[in-house]
Formats: C-alpha cells, structure tokens, sequence
C-alpha cells in the first residue's frame, strides 16, 4: 500500500476517535499536538489502526514510536 | 529533627558519591549537580520572605531540585500543573495567597553555586533544619463543594511516613533504579522519588508529554527498572501486551492510588516474575500510605469482592472500623475507617467546617486521640488484614435496602472476562433511584450479561442501564473517572 494511502487511512481513524480533525497530518506530529490525544485515546487509535490494516502492533514497537512520521513507517513495514 | 534524621542527613550522605541522582527524558544528572541545583534555588528563595511557594510542575531537575530547596528552608510547596484549567490553578494560588511561583523555565537561568558551596548550604541547613509543625507541602484535592481543598502535611507527618514506610520491609541502595510516573500535584509523586534519593538511587521520571503506559514500558525495559509504583489502571492498558512483558530485574513493585483487582495482579505478577508486590492503601490526609499488604503468590489472594486486601497499619498509625454511631464494630464486620498518627494531617486549608466533619477525638486505649474520617468501608479479617470494600458514599440504599455498588460491579466483572466495570445510581424515568453499569469492553451482550446478573444478584441489585465504553476515562492521579463515566452516560 502507498504512504499516502496509509497515512489517509489513520487520519480518517484519527479524527473519527477524537471526534475533531483540528490537526495537520504530518510526519512530524506528535500527539501532543492534538487536541484530546492521551493514554486513553492512543490505546484506542491504536487498536482501531491494527484493525483496519489487520496487523498487531508489538509494545516495544510502540514505544520507539517518535511522530507520525514513524507510525505510519512502522505500519507499512507490517503489510 | 525529626525531618533532618530520616530525609535530609541520609540524602546529604549520598552527594559525596560518583551516582546519579535523576535520568528525566534520557538524560542522566549526578546527585552533584541535583546538590549544586538545591542549594542555588535555596539561596534564591531565602531573599523572599513568602512561607508557602507555588511549583510549577514540569518534569525537570530544577522542580525536583525546587521541592528539596524549598524544604531545607522549612518553607511549604504547593504543585501547580501547568496543564490544569488555568481557574482552578487560580483558585489554589488565590486560597493559599501564594505570590511567590517556582517554574524551571525560569529558575534554569540562576548560574549554578559550585559543588562546594553546594555541600556548604546544605550542610548548614541541615544543622539548622529541626522542623516539625511547619507545613512541608499543601496538596490540592477535588472537592465536593466545587472548590478543591487543600491538605497541609507537616514535616513531621512526611518523616514519620518516610520512617514507617522503610519498616515495611524495603531494602534499597545505589543499585536500585526507580520509577516516578505519578503526577507531582499527586503525594504518591513524593514517595516515588524521595526514598530513591535518600539511599543514593536514580529516579527515571516520565515526561508530561509522552503516552505514559507505553513509555513507562519503555522505561521498565531499556533501562532495567528495579522499583516501580504503579496505579492499576496503567498496568491495565498494559494488559493487551503482557505475552510480551518480561522484566525480571524489577525486585519492587508497589500498587497503589486505587484498589487493586485480584485477577489483574496474579496476571501482572507473571510478567514481573521476582518482585516483591505490595497494595498500599492511604488517603492524602494521612500521608501518602497507611496500611500495607505484601502478596503472596504462593497462596491464594486475600481480598473483597475482587479486589486485593489492604493488609496492616503501618507502624505509628492506629486504624479503628467504625459503625455509623461511632461503635467499634465487631471482627468479621464492615464499617468505616479512621486514621490516626503522626501521619494525619492537622486539617485542610482554612476550611473550619469540613475539619469539624471529618476530624474527630475519642477514646482509644484509654486516651483522647484524634482520628480522621475516611469515607472508606473496611473489614478487619481473623488474621488482622484489612478488607478494602469502597467508598462508603459507593453505599446507595434503593427501595429500603443497603445495597454495596462494589458488589454489582464484582459481579459485572465476572460476567465480562475480568473487564472493568463501574455502577453508579441515576434518577430513573419515575424519578427513583436506578443502577446504571457501565463495562468497559468494546463489545458486550447484554442479555448474557442480564443472565448472569440474575443468577448473582437479588432484583433490587440488577442495573437497569447497562452501557459500555472501549476504554474508561482516568483522571489525573490515574484513577477511573468516575464522574466523566457518569457524564458520558447522562449523554446516552
């Protein structure tokens, strides 16, 4: 799958879980840039990220996650 | 000089060593320069003759560097978190009338005093330090009149915690690496980096801005954690990934904040194979933690309705399970907690009435002591250990009968594989109290859930409203906000 493609994909999920698309979808995010993004909410962006690409996500692969930028490298690499 | 035998004099005694003191965001600082960094703030505070000093509570050496400065002058702190509503941060400055405000944005700029006149300060200091009754910090708590209420703990009420604390069987020394991941306007915050530094560990602390189960994963794994405090709602949502965890180095780990789910801990303890797990359990107005539990995995787990006993007093604290006439109930019986001891607090921040609610004197083997009320419900068992039941305003009575919310949700929890679950009381369609359930799981049936509630439960127990959220909400000190489940659900 394209980046582009994937990195559309997260941000529909994104948006549809902190209910807001107050946000630029760039490498560089970081979810302290967003408006609503914490504990709470990462689990659940995370969860819905491995079920639209169905993929499963390792702890430690989440950990080193930097930015957007990572995230979405980290899924392509999964497909 | 209480203060200065059991925190000051055995931090003083590390500084000398080649250790370190802090790693905050990957970068390690010598318990040296943490020395060089107190004394210069100290000297900074002394020319302001404010009593009580705002910090500003970002994860930097300087506010931790603030606490202890602030201290070895006998002035008070009170946490301020920048990421707070700016009106309730507010409220507190306008409560205490606090006009002098630490913030590591700004102290960064003070230049250093050298390592020698560090040791000079804080060994003057120390000399000088013999405080008891002052306050050594004012926490914030939320209260139920909409104003947060300030809890004055004094230096004596810290070191006779930091005193009971070590009874409780914890040996650490340099070795030991020591996780903070509490929020500091939180006590437990104190605990989690204190004893650390008065036996010459390092503190690894989490960044505000980073998802913190997930970095504090990272913390317990890259850098080999040996002690870690923990609420159990953040080794919850490490639950998915426990197949994964494996962290033997960990010798300590402390649960706390909340009560702690049975079920949880003897999944978690595998993953943490040769900890020591303890619960703790304390309010604020009793400094930090009053009674302790060490789990014994060998046996089957003591508790109530799922969830981990609270076990012993610590030493210096008596507790005593009250009925609702101020009755000492029988073994074997439910009733109310009070505290007392050194560890309690002489009361909140200029709030007479609420002092007069829940402080009270009476007899207690043969003399007048003074007890605080907790609003907790407890059962002592045949061996001593204390029950922990909830809170007692989770006590509803519906139609007449006394009905415990912590048994709904025990039985809620049975039906949804372990899963959270939270009742609360709402007002139904004929405006008479109903239970609401609210599971936390992304997908649920509601009639197996009903069934099973049935075959548990007398009718006037079953909830009326069952909902469900895919991950329940936590407030600031990692607990489940209870309050924003029962906002989300008035939404439904």
């Amino acid at each position: 799958m394209e980046r582009d493609q994937i990195l559309e994909k997260i941000k529909i999920i994104v948006v549809s879980v902190l209910e807001h698309d107050d946000f630029d979808m760039k490498d560089e995010l970081v979810a302290t840039d967003v408006s609503g993004w914490d504990s709470l909410t990462h689990m659940i962006i995370i969860t819905s990220i491995e079920n639209e690409f169905k993929i499963k996500f390792r702890l430690k692969e989440l950990n080193k996650l930097k930015n957007m930028g990572t995230l979405i490298e980290l899924v392509q690499s999964k497909l | 000089m209480i203060f200065n035998d059991h925190i000051l004099k055995p931090f003083i005694n590390q500084i000398h060593k080649d250790l370190n003191a802090f790693c905050i965001n990957e970068k390690y600082y010598s318990y040296a320069k943490f020395s060089q960094r107190i004394a210069t703030i100290a000297k900074y505070l002394e020319e302001s003759d404010e009593l009580r000093i705002g910090l500003i509570t970002n994860d930097h050496l300087d506010t931790y560097a603030s606490i202890l400065a602030i201290w070895i002058i006998g002035k008070t702190y009170v946490p301020i978190n920048p990421d707070a509503p700016p009106a309730r941060n507010q409220n507190i400055i306008d409560q205490v009338g606090i006009k002098t405000i630490l913030d590591s944005k700004k102290t960064i700029k003070l230049n250093s005093v050298d390592f020698e006149t560090s040791i000079k300060v804080l060994k003057q200091y120390s000399l000088e330090s013999n405080y008891s009754d002052q306050l050594a910090y004012i926490l914030f708590t939320s209260g139920s009149t909409g104003n947060p209420k300030g809890v004055k703990i004094s230096f004596k009420n810290l070191a006779s915690f930091i005193e009971a604390f070590l009874k409780t069987g914890f040996v650490l020394d340099h070795t030991d690496k020591c996780l903070q991941c509490f929020d500091l306007t939180f006590d437990v915050s104190i605990q989690s980096f204190l004893v650390p530094l008065i036996h010459g560990a390092c503190v690894y602390t989490v960044p505000s801005d980073q998802i913190k189960y997930s970095y504090v994963f990272g913390l317990l794994d890259d850098h080999k954690l040996t002690f870690g405090i923990f609420a159990p709602s953040m080794i919850h949502f490490l639950k998915p990934y426990f197949d994964e965890i494996y962290l033997p180095q960990l010798r300590y780990c402390i649960l706390t904040a909340e009560a702690s789910p049975i079920d949880l801990v003897k999944e978690w303890a595998k993953c943490i194979p040769n900890a020591k797990i303890s619960n703790f359990y304390g309010p604020t107005e009793a400094t930090i933690y009053c009674t302790y539990f060490h789990v014994n995995l060998r046996k089957k787990l003591k508790g109530a309705n799922g969830v981990l006993a609270i076990g012993q007093p610590f030493k210096g604290i008596s507790i005593v399970i009250l009925d609702e006439n101020l009755r000492p109930v029988e073994k074997g019986q439910k009733g109310e907690m009070f505290v007392s001891g050194n560890q309690v607090t002489e009361g909140y921040w200029d709030n007479l009435e609420l002092n007069k609610e829940v402080f009270v004197v009476f007899d207690y083997k043969g003399s007048p002591q003074r007890f605080y009320k907790t609003g907790d419900l407890c059962m002592e068992d045949e061996d001593g250990d204390i029950l922990y039941y909830g809170r007692r305003d989770n006590q509803v009575k519906i139609n007449g009968y006394r009905i415990e919310l912590g048994e709904i949700e025990f039985h809620a929890r049975a039906s949804i594989d372990g899963k959270n679950a939270i009742a609360f009381i709402y007002q139904g369609q004929t405006g008479r109290n109903e239970i609401a359930l609210c599971l936390e799981t992304k997908n649920f049936n509601k009639n197996a859930i009903l069934k099973t509630l049935q075959a548990t439960l007398p009718s006037y127990m079953r909830p009326t409203k069952i909902f469900n959220l895919e991950k329940f909400p936590l407030n600031k000190s990692d607990k489940v906000d209870k309050n924003a489940i029962i906002k989300r659900f008035n939404f439904i």
